[in-house]
């Protein structure tokens, strides 16, 4: 080869990498520095400030960094290249794998992006990575999805779930999958959030609905500003369609780390065990004094429950929807579990539909993710009364039943106070070793005395000299029977225990349960109709 | 001055009023008692400042999110 030959192949190579670097340097520049102004100005981050808030430093590997829209002058050379509307790649998370992306919103709004293959959203590259690899996936969500001028562009419309919505449905029951609302999501986006195991958005600069204000005006004439429409004070307190509001993005950033920090990293492994510097016998003296003699007093079950648990170990998820029920990862002696308590602080800890789809959503998370799930049991029941039930508390608290049903990671029921009828029917597992401990101050039965009495003894009190005496007179005669021991003589309730040993004994069954945890990973098989 | 509003967590009614219009309140003061699925559901002050108006009376019915008392602070 001639000495002029090698120096003109010599040029082609500094050429091409001049071109790599400066498409390179054009992506870095997202949607220019006016956009990157807005998007800051509007209080939230960019997708890079993002991924690097969120991630290990350094870990962030790209992928699909030069995908976008090339301009090119008369001679075909390069004159900029924009960068697609999503950034995606994988990273580690407290040194723990991720598939991680969101869209760019400084480009065209974070609008989809019209490429041979997608890099993120529903069926997007970073999905097929998360499949494949078994890895979480992190959704950075900051679009409004769909656009009709990309119909212009294609030529033609696509068909709705062209792109691959099977992959973002088959994914919540291979990994974890955690979505962060930190814009205004719509359409697409909106959904996508919404196919998580855990979702969390920002207080004042993220809202969530099917389709912003605009199109409610077009639709029904209703004037509603995006933060009354999908603020967090609907999507999160009311809708719950997403599971917990952050103060900033910073914030939502560490729940999301704390979520991830309970998960293993799919579902063929075992969630991940810690050191745990709380000793497993430790007893607190006050859960002997916690729950009140008065059975008409509510007491602080979140306490109760952080006396039992690891010191500092519990990450509530829903804590302003459906309240009567509270929903809680936690350790115990380092092991990862699932708590789910009533609260007696909020209709007696009754079953309403908000507290029974709380309850079913919290179930399969820990059931797909083999999780051990501990009851912490003060239930009179589901709720009554009109609102109750054109909310649909009975149908929505038996779909909680036939999930208990169907539950197959080990789960303890332990008895608190009340556990009455078919919403105490749905803290057992019965295809596990059903063991149910109960503290001295645990009731239970079909339904309480003083709701059943005067129906079922109607006609004795009637014809009683002083009826009032009478009902009182079997209500103090059938609560003699409701003593916890009498169950206990019959092993109808397994355990009766002090209090103070209650820490100690569940630490030892969920130090139990890893033999059964370790036969039964994998995914779980779904079959038959939930009611 | 802001004004928070206090609002029923549950259906049901009040049952004991426990301080009167201008009171001063701590945070977690109690403020009143209201009946629930046979439960005395405890209100308290979600914020310290003054009690500047109490909107509901012993044996009114509350709803949900209906806003039992007002503080300044």
């Amino acid at each position: 080869m001639s000495d002029r030959e090698l120096s003109s192949q010599e040029g082609e190579r500094d050429e091409r990498m001049a071109e790599l670097a400066k498409r390179r340097a054009d992506v870095a520049e997202m949607g220019g520095e006016a956009n990157i102004e807005r998007q800051h100005s509007n209080g939230r981050l960019t997708i890079r400030e993002r991924i690097d808030g969120l991630t290990d430093k350094g870990s962030f590997r790209e992928v699909g960094t030069l995908a976008g829209t090339g301009e090119y002058d008369e001679n075909l050379k390069l004159k900029k290249l924009t960068p697609a509307t999503y950034v995606a790649g994988s990273a580690r998370i407290n040194g723990r794998p991720v598939a991680i992306g969101g869209e760019d919103f400084t480009v065209r709004g974070g609008t989809s992006f019209g490429a041979m293959r997608r890099k993120g959203g529903q069926g997007g590259y970073i999905e097929d990575l998360a499949h494949h690899y078994k890895i979480p996936l992190v959704n950075l969500i900051d679009g409004a999805g769909g656009t009709v001028t990309s119909a212009k562009r294609r030529g033609y419309v696509v068909f709705p779930g062209v792109d691959g919505f099977e992959r973002s449905v088959e994914l919540l029951g291979e990994v974890p999958v955690v979505s962060a609302v930190l814009g205004t999501a719509a359409g697409g986006p909106a959904g996508r959030a919404i196919l998580s195991h855990f979702s969390v958005m920002v207080e004042g600069s993220s809202q969530i609905f099917a389709a912003g204000p605009p199109v409610v005006k077009r639709s029904l004439g209703q004037e509603i500003t995006k933060e009354d429409l999908g603020g967090p004070k609907v999507a999160v307190n009311k809708a719950g369609s997403i599971h917990n509001a952050a103060a900033s993005e910073e914030e939502a950033f560490e729940q999301i780390k704390r979520f991830l920090s309970f998960m293993p990293d799919n579902v063929w492994e075992l969630p991940p065990v810690v050191e745990c510097d709380d000793p497993a016998d430790r007893m607190d003296e006050e859960l002997l004094t916690i729950v009140p003699e008065k059975r008409t007093h509510p007491y602080d079950m979140k306490k109760l429950v952080s006396m039992v648990v690891d010191k500092d170990s519990t990450f509530e998820i829903r804590p302003t929807y459906g309240k009567a029920l509270i929903t809680m990862l936690a350790r115990l002696d380092g092991r990862p579990v699932g708590i789910i308590a009533n609260n007696p602080k909020v209709y007696g800890g009754a079953m309403d539909a908000d507290a029974a789809r709380k309850q079913i959503h919290f179930m399969e998370l820990c059931d797909t993710f083999h999780i051990p799930l501990v009851f912490f049991v003060d239930v009179p029941g589901f709720m009554v009364g009109l609102k109750a039930e054109t909310d649909g508390a009975l149908r929505e608290g038996m779909r909680a039943v036939f999930t208990a049903g169907r539950l197959s990671v080990p789960t303890l029921t332990l008895v608190i106070r009340k556990c009455y009828g078919m919403a105490g029917m749905a803290t057992c597992n019965k295809n596990d070793i059903d063991l149910k401990i109960a503290w001295p101050t645990g009731e239970w039965g079909s339904l309480p005395v003083e709701g059943g009495v005067a129906a079922a003894f109607r006609r004795e009190i009637q014809a009683a000299d002083d009826p009032k005496a009478r009902e009182k007179e079997i209500e103090a005669e059938l609560r003699a029977y409701s003593s916890p021991f009498r169950t206990a003589e019959a092993l109808a309730v397994e355990e009766v225990i002090d209090p103070r040993e209650t820490r100690p004994m569940l630490c030892d069954y969920i130090r139990l349960a890893e033999n059964r945890l370790k036969v039964k990973l994998g995914p779980k098989s779904k079959a038959g109709v939930a009611p | 001055m802001a004004t928070t509003e206090v609002l029923s967590e549950v259906i049901g009614s009040v049952w004991k009023v426990e301080m009167a219009e201008g009171d001063t309140v701590a945070e977690g003061d109690l403020i009143m008692i209201l009946e629930s699925m046979k439960m005395e559901i405890p209100v308290e002050a979600p914020c310290a400042g003054t009690l500047s108006e109490i909107k509901v009376k012993p044996e009114d019915s509350v709803e949900e999110d209906q806003v039992l008392c007002l503080i300044e602070s």
